[in-house]
C-alpha cells in the first residue's frame, strides 16, 4: 500500500519503539516512586522532556508539559488562558481549537474567528483588528492540517503583544513540530505538538510553555508535570515521542527539500482533472486537491482498494459534509466535494509518489466517466 | 423453595391439531434464547417452566423470554410444595412491604383439601396478621399475588403477570427473505413478519465504493438486534454498484432509483428461491419517500412473482419510529451512515412512473447478465 495520509498519522519509527519498548519493559515502576527504579524512570522522563524541548525552544525560557494528544494540549491552553474578556483564533483551525473556542462562550468569554485569504492562511490585518485590551488569548495554527497554508505565528504574535503586551499569544503546531525548522520566539506562550505526526505513538501530545507565564491545570490528581497535568506519565508513549523526534529533527532540513521535491514531482504527474487548493509556500508535507464534480469520500474508497490511502476534506452525505475550513477559504460546492488531501512522509519515494498520481488520475477519471 | 420464570403462550392454543407442532417449534425457541444459562425447561398444561438455574439469573432469563415471538406473558415466582406453610413462606418472598393486596388462587389439583377461595383467605389472612402495613382491597388492589396449585404436590407462587411479546413462534409461519436498508423501516418490517411466525432472513444491498463500510456495520448492528426476537438471523450483502453506474449511465436519470429497485427485487427474488424462502419483505410504507408509490409499488412487483410483503404499508412514520424504538433498532437507524450516495440521486425522481416507459428504459441495459454478476457479490455474514 502506498501511505499518503500522514497529516492523519503516521507509520511508527520502529527504531524508536523499540528502544523505548525495551526500557518501558525492564523499567516498568511508577515515575513518582521514590526507590531507586521509580527514580530512573523520572530521570529517563525528564531526559525525554529535555530533548523534546530543546528542539524548539531554549530551555531556560520554556517548559514542556507532556499531554494525551496534540488535542488536549490545545485545550489546556485555550481554557487556562482564556479566562475572561475575549478570545481570538482563525477560521483554519483544527476541531481542538475551534471547538475548544466555541465552548469558550459558555463560559463567559467572548470567541472570535479571524477570517482566511483563499490559499487557507489568516488574514493578519483582520486578526489583529479583533484584538483589543479586553482580549486574554490569541490562538493561531501554526500550519494547516486542512491546506498545507503557514501562518506566520512569529508576526502574529508579535503584533498582537504590541496591541495589547497581556495577551497570551497560542499556536497549534501539530502539523509544523518535526516539518518546519522554527525556534520558539519569545512572544509565543504556548505551543501545542504531537507524537504521532511523526513516527510516535498515538496517546502523547506536549504543551510548550512560557515559563514565565502562569496556567492552571485541566487535570488534578497526583501533582505530575509540575500540578498542571496529573496522571502517571505515558512513561513509553513519552519516551518514542523523544526518540522518534531526535531521530526526526537530525535529518529535519534533508527531510523537508525531498519532500518538497515529492510534492513537486506529484503535482507534476497529475492530470487536468486535479485543482491544487494548496498554496504554493506552503508546507510540503500537505498537499490538498479538489477535482470537481467527484466526491472525495468516494474517490478515497476507490485510492484504497487500488492501493493509495490519502485523506479527504469531505465525507459522502453526513450533514456537515463539507470541510469547514476549506469553505472558509470561499471554495464552492463542487469543489469542496472532490477534495483529497495527500500528506507526505520522509518515508514517502519517488517511485510511490509517482504510481499514486498515475492511480488518482486512474480514479479520477473513472469517476468522471460513470458519474456525470 | 426454588425460583422459576413461568412462561405462557400466546395463539397456539388456536391451533387445533398443529398445535402439537407449535408447541414443539416455540420450545426450541425457548431453548434457543436461554441459550449459555444453565436451566430446565419444563412443559406444563397449558404454560413452560424455566427451573433450575442460578437465581441471580432469573432477571436475565426473563429478559431473554420477554424477546420470544409466542409469549404472551411471564412471571418470576417460586416453586414450592403444596402444604400451607411452603405456600406462605413462598407468598411473604412476593408480597408487598405495604398497600392494598389481594390473593389469588388457581386450583389445577382439584382434590387439594381447601378450596381455591379457603387458600386465599388463609394465605391473605396470614399475611395481615404478619404485617400491619397491609390492607386487603379485593376489587383494585394495589398488589395481587398468584398461587397456582399443582396436580404434582407442588405450588407455584408469584406477584406478578408481565406481558411478553405475543405473537407466533418463530419458524411456524415460512422463510422469508427482508430487503434491509440500514434505515428506520425495515428492522420494523422483519420485526413484524417475525412476529407473524415467519423465519427471516436478511439481504442488504451495498454500492462501495459509493457508499462506506459504516453503512454496512450498521446493517450487522442491526441484524444482531433483530436475532434477539429472530433467533435467527442470516445476513447477506450484495453488491449493486455496477447496476447503478449503468443505469446511470444509460437511463433516463428520473427512473434512477424505479431501475436500481427493480433489480433489487429481482436480485432478491432470485437470492430467495435459491435458498428456499417464501417471499420477500420490505419496508416500504405508502407515499414515504417518491418511490414508494403504488406506481413504484407495482413496476417493482412487476418483476416478481414471489409475494412482496409490506408490513408497513399503511404506517406513518411517526407510528414506524415508535415501534423501532421499542424493538432497540432505532438508536443504530440513525447513526450518520447513509445507505444510499447521493451521487447517482436524480434532482427530480419519477413518482408515477409508467411500465411501458420503465420497461423501455430498462431494455436498454443486459438485466440478466447484471442480475447474475450481482448475485456473484454476495457475501454471507451468519450469526
Amino acid at each position: 500500500m502506498i501511505y499518503l495520509d500522514n497529516a492523519a498519522t503516521t507509520s511508527p519509527d520502529e527504531e524508536a519503539l523499540a528502544r523505548a519498548t525495551q526500557f518501558y519493559c525492564e523499567s516498568y515502576f511508577n515515575p513518582s516512586a521514590s526507590y531507586g527504579g521509580g527514580f530512573a524512570v523520572h530521570t529517563a522522563l525528564e531526559e525525554a522532556r529535555k530533548k523534546i524541548l530543546s528542539t524548539l525552544a531554549d530551555p531556560s525560557k520554556f517548559e514542556l508539559i507532556f499531554t494525551s494528544s496534540g488535542t488536549e494540549a490545545d485545550n489546556h491552553a485555550i481554557f487556562s488562558g482564556a479566562r475572561r474578556g475575549n478570545a481570538v483564533t482563525t477560521a483554519g483551525e483544527h476541531a481542538a481549537v475551534e471547538r475548544s473556542f466555541n465552548e469558550l462562550k459558555a463560559r463567559g468569554v467572548e470567541p472570535r474567528y479571524a477570517p482566511l485569504h483563499k490559499d487557507g492562511s489568516v488574514n493578519i490585518e483582520k486578526l489583529l483588528s479583533l484584538v483589543d485590551e479586553k482580549t486574554a488569548l490569541v490562538s493561531a495554527v501554526h500550519v494547516s492540517n486542512e491546506t498545507g497554508a503557514v501562518n506566520d505565528i512569529f508576526t502574529i504574535a508579535r503584533e498582537v503583544k504590541r496591541k495589547n503586551p497581556r495577551t497570551l499569544f497560542h499556536a497549534d503546531g501539530v502539523q509544523a513540530f518535526g516539518k518546519l525548522q522554527v525556534k520558539l520566539a519569545p512572544e509565543i506562550d504556548l505551543y501545542s505538538v504531537s507524537a504521532h505526526k511523526i513516527g510516535g505513538i498515538k496517546g502523547v501530545g506536549a504543551l510548550f510553555k512560557r515559563k514565565s507565564i502562569a496556567l492552571s491545570p485541566l487535570i488534578h490528581g497526583g501533582g505530575q508535570e509540575s500540578a498542571l497535568r496529573s496522571g502517571t506519565e505515558n512513561v513509553l508513549g513519552i519516551l518514542d515521542f523523544a526518540y522518534a523526534a531526535e531521530r526526526r529533527f537530525a535529518v529535519l532540513k534533508e527531510n523537508g527539500a525531498r519532500v518538497a521535491a515529492l510534492k513537486a514531482q506529484f503535482c507534476k504527474n497529475l492530470n487536468e482533472n486535479f485543482t491544487i487548493l494548496s498554496p504554493e509556500n506552503g508546507s510540503p508535507y500537505v498537499l490538498t486537491l479538489s477535482v470537481e464534480g467527484a466526491r472525495g469520500e468516494v474517490l478515497q474508497r476507490m485510492l484504497w482498494d487500488m492501493g493509495v490511502c490519502v485523506g479527504t476534506g469531505s465525507a459522502c452525505s453526513s450533514k456537515n459534509r463539507h470541510s469547514r475550513v476549506l469553505k472558509a477559504c470561499g471554495y464552492g460546492e463542487k469543489v469542496l466535494d472532490g477534495v483529497l488531501r495527500v500528506s507526505f512522509s520522509p518515508e514517502s519515494t519517488m517511485e510511490e509518489c509517482v504510481k499514486a498520481a498515475q492511480i488518482m488520475n486512474t480514479v479520477a477519471g473513472k469517476f468522471l466517466h460513470l458519474t456525470n | 423453595m426454588e425460583k422459576v420464570v413461568i412462561i405462557r403462550y400466546a395463539e397456539i392454543h388456536l391451533k387445533g391439531k398443529n398445535r402439537g407442532y407449535f408447541e414443539h417449534v416455540f420450545s426450541i425457541n425457548l431453548e434457543k434464547s436461554l441459550k449459555g444459562i444453565r436451566h430446565e425447561l419444563h412443559r406444563l398444561s397449558g404454560r413452560w417452566l424455566v427451573a433450575n438455574f442460578e437465581e441471580e439469573l432469573a432477571e436475565e432469563i426473563a429478559e431473554r423470554i420477554s424477546r420470544v415471538f409466542g409469549v404472551q406473558s411471564y412471571s418470576i415466582g417460586f416453586q414450592v410444595g403444596s402444604s400451607m406453610d411452603e405456600i406462605f413462606a413462598a407468598v411473604k418472598c412476593v408480597a408487598p412491604a405495604s398497600g392494598t393486596f389481594k390473593v389469588v388462587t388457581h386450583r389445577g389439583y382439584k382434590k387439594y383439601p381447601l378450596t381455591s377461595m379457603e387458600v386465599s383467605a388463609a394465605i391473605g389472612g396470614r399475611l395481615l396478621s404478619e404485617n400491619p402495613a397491609l390492607k386487603v382491597d379485593v376489587h383494585e388492589p394495589e398488589h395481587t399475588v398468584y398461587v397456582d396449585i399443582r396436580e404434582n404436590d407442588t405450588a407455584l407462587v408469584f406477584g406478578s403477570y408481565e406481558p411478553g411479546v405475543g405473537g407466533m413462534p418463530v419458524g411456524t409461519g415460512g422463510k422469508g427473505l427482508l430487503m434491509i436498508s440500514g434505515g428506520i423501516d425495515s428492522p420494523v418490517a422483519g420485526y413484524m413478519m417475525a412476529k407473524r411466525g415467519l423465519t427471516v432472513e436478511l439481504l442488504h444491498f451495498h454500492s462501495y465504493p459509493y457508499t462506506n463500510e459504516g453503512a454496512k456495520e450498521k446493517v450487522v448492528t442491526l441484524a444482531k438486534i433483530l436475532s434477539q426476537y429472530s433467533l435467527v438471523v442470516k445476513l447477506t450483502t450484495v453488491s449493486v454498484t455496477h447496476i447503478q453506474e449503468e443505469i446511470h449511465a444509460k437511463c433516463a436519470a428520473e427512473l434512477n432509483v424505479t431501475l436500481l429497485r427493480r433489480f433489487m427485487f429481482r436480485i432478491a427474488e432470485r437470492f430467495a428461491k435459491r435458498e428456499g424462502m417464501q417471499c420477500l419483505i420490505t419496508g416500504e410504507s405508502l407515499g414515504q419517500v417518491a418511490s414508494q408509490t403504488i406506481e413504484g409499488m407495482t413496476s417493482s412487483n412487476a418483476v416478481v412473482t414471489l409475494p412482496v410483503l409490506r408490513p408497513l404499508v399503511g404506517f406513518d412514520k411517526d407510528e414506524i419510529i415508535e415501534r423501532a424504538k421499542k424493538i432497540g433498532t432505532f438508536e443504530t437507524s440513525i447513526m450518520p451512515f447513509e445507505d444510499c450516495c447521493t451521487v447517482f440521486l436524480p434532482e427530480h425522481p419519477a413518482t408515477r412512473p409508467k411500465l411501458s416507459f420503465i420497461e423501455g428504459e430498462e431494455g436498454k441495459l443486459e438485466v440478466e447478465a447484471l442480475v447474475e454478476e450481482a448475485l456473484k457479490t454476495a457475501e454471507k455474514i451468519f450469526f
